[in-house]
């Protein structure tokens, strides 16, 4: 059961964070021992505990480019149980489908995690509970969050590497929209749209409190992401105990400034480091693994060389 | 009755899907997304439905009426209806609750209850201060859409979207006009050609955005077959057509019992019912019982069932 009376640390009284970085090239790679294998240099608290998935399922992609590719999410679901999680969900409410046993059977996610019945939680029409947003930076004050989450004790943020044509990327923090129910905010999801994007990703993230973050930046996008854009090869994945460390750390990847990106300039004040001195860096550099991602001109400004 | 049961040669309907809705139901009267989850409007609506519409209605009499019963309930004091039992504001299901209740001829005060806040709920796209914002933003090329139109919600005020103008749009056209409030005609006119506005080059709908930056924006069954449905008085419409060409080129991809169940009520009602539903319908709950849902299993139920009387009525 995940603690919902937890306080919002500034960042500056926080211990430094981990974020790894590994090699992947295929989706066809052992990434159920490459994973597990990092994940063990976190020592992370999951024995016995219930440990949910959160991937990034938008919609039917027939390149395989817009989604977590269900073979990352499978080695993840491995790793955790193989390190002792009694229960892994994977949990998922999409914001454009309503169909999400359709997505998912589109995507093939039985194929690398098993029979779905048990293992999948649709949580667009979970249970939920009003639970008060630990920030107030959007207009939300309290949000309606599934009760499978809530009653989960180690929730992994899964997103794909991937730009965004309004918040400039889309990684863990944002992937975390996806827990919110649509049948309490739509598909898509949009009161959070009209409570302010890039604040209600604050308040969502200093709600839910993501624990762990694997972004899946084997093949990633970039342009007019998160749907529409173009696939690009990150050839990577990237693992870490503190979801803003990894989203700034796949940001300086994909050679965009994750200081100059709104959301995640505001989320290293409160939710985790931004800084790389406070970023223990762990497998590959940053410098060894940069690949340039193109954005929108709109966001021109986020680019290192700009 | 499990809904893991396996069909085997029996009926699907009779044996298996009608029986987990009937046993689903909670003891307040209401039906959960899942069986053993709290009651929540929209499944109990389409619970409602699919027992009503079935041919052995008199079995599921006393379902029905608590089911009806839990819902009168569940209205607001604005004449709107919450998803969830304490829930304080209304949304995009007071369309859904007002179908349900007419359709059993239930509760039509608190129908007209319903429409009337149907009628004065406005997207945030309407207002004043939105059109005048959006018109100085630097971003207001990068959606095309004519914001003049406007359609219903998910939400109180936020944008038009496809699939809660289409439950209104659907409502409005069963329910007599008698029961209809003041400007209701208006609004249902803005809300059709906002449709037709927000539909994807080439037929079909998404949730609706047709073009973002220049791309065309995919379409997508669920989306499609409700405004479809709800512009069934308009079918001769080149629009109508190209769409339901894209649903019928699109049927046999679908991966999804909830998608494949409306797409074949949507073509059933535009009188090109495609063949072996039920074979169909079996072989994808046999893959993973629907997920115990609700709202599958309804739908499910409503498609093998008799044609509703909400699907193909005339506007009266």
């Amino acid at each position: 059961m995940r603690d919902a009376n937890h306080f919002v640390l500034p960042s500056f009284d926080r211990p430094p964070s981990r974020v790894a970085i590994r090699r992947a090239s295929h989706y066809e790679d052992d990434l159920a021992a490459l994973i597990s294998e990092t994940l063990l240099e976190f020592k992370l608290p999951i024995q016995g505990k219930t440990v949910l998935l959160k991937p990034n399922f938008v919609e039917a992609d027939a390149k395989g480019v817009i989604n977590t590719h269900p073979a990352v999410v499978g080695a993840a679901r491995e790793s955790f149980l193989r390190l002792g999680a009694q229960k892994v969900i994977i949990a998922e409410g999409p914001g454009h489908e309503r169909d999400t046993e359709g997505l998912v059977e589109m995507i093939a996610l039985k194929d690398y995690v098993g029979p779905l019945s048990n293992t999948f939680v649709d949580l667009n029409v979970d249970d939920i509970q009003l639970v008060p947003t630990r920030t107030r930076a959007s207009k939300l004050k309290e949000l309606y969050l599934p009760e499978t989450l809530l009653n989960s004790d180690f929730v992994v943020s899964m997103p794909k590497l991937k730009t965004h044509h309004w918040a400039g990327v889309t990684l863990s923090l944002k992937n975390m929209f996806g827990v919110l129910p649509g049948n309490c905010y739509g598909w898509p999801k949009n009161l959070l749209h009209w409570a302010g994007l890039t604040r209600s990703i604050l308040d969502i993230n200093s709600t839910v409190r993501p624990d762990f973050a694997i972004v899946d930046g084997i093949v990633g996008m970039e342009g007019n992401g998160p749907i529409q854009g173009t696939p690009k090869s990150g050839g990577i994945i990237v693992l870490g105990d503190d979801p803003v460390a990894v989203d700034a750390t796949c940001t300086r990847i994909m050679a965009l400034v994750p200081e100059r990106v709104g959301y995640l300039a505001n989320a290293g004040l409160l939710l985790g480091h931004l800084k790389e001195d406070k970023i223990q860096q762990l497998g590959e550099s940053v410098t060894s693994v940069r690949t340039p991602f193109q954005v929108l001109d709109e966001f021109g400004r986020l680019r290192a060389d700009a | 009755m499990s809904i893991s049961r396996a069909p085997g040669r029996g009926s699907l309907l009779q044996d298996v899907l009608l029986p987990f809705l009937h046993k689903g139901q909670n003891e307040d009267g209401g039906w959960g997304y899942r069986q053993g989850h709290r009651s929540s409007s929209e499944p109990t609506c389409w619970a409602i439905e699919a027992l009503g519409n079935s041919q052995r209605t008199g079995d599921f009499k006393s379902a029905i009426e608590r089911g009806c019963r839990w819902l009168s309930q569940m209205q607001l004091p604005d004449g709107s209806w919450p998803s969830f039992a304490g829930q304080r504001t209304g949304s995009w299901v007071t369309a859904l609750a007002c179908l349900a209740l007419y359709e059993r001829r239930e509760s039509l005060d608190r129908v007209a209850q319903g429409l009337l806040w149907l009628c004065k709920e406005r997207p945030g796209e309407g207002g004043l201060w939105w059109r005048l914002r959006h018109q100085l933003s630097r971003r207001r090329s990068l959606v095309r859409q004519d914001s003049s139109l406007v359609g219903w919600s998910w939400t109180p005020g936020t944008a038009s979207w496809v699939e809660p103008t289409s439950y209104s749009l659907l409502v409005f056209r069963n329910v007599p006009e008698q029961l209809h409030p003041h400007g209701a005609r208006n609004r249902r006119e803005l809300g059709e050609r906002m449709l037709y506005d927000r539909m994807c080059a080439g037929g079909g709908w998404n949730s609706g955005n047709p073009l973002v930056y220049g791309v065309a924006g995919e379409p997508r069954v669920i989306p499609t077959v409700w405004a479809l449905l709800a512009l069934e008085g308009h079918s001769d419409r080149p629009e109508n057509c190209a769409s339901l060409g894209w649903l019928e080129r699109n049927y046999r991809q679908i991966r999804g019992p909830g998608s494949l169940a409306l797409a074949y009520l949507c073509l059933r009602a535009y009188n090109r019912p495609p063949l072996d539903l039920e074979r169909d319908v079996k072989r994808l709950y046999e893959t993973n019982h629907f997920f115990r849902d609700t709202l599958v299993t309804a739908w499910a139920s409503i498609a093998l069932g008799p044609q509703s009387k909400w699907v193909g009525a005339p506007a009266k």
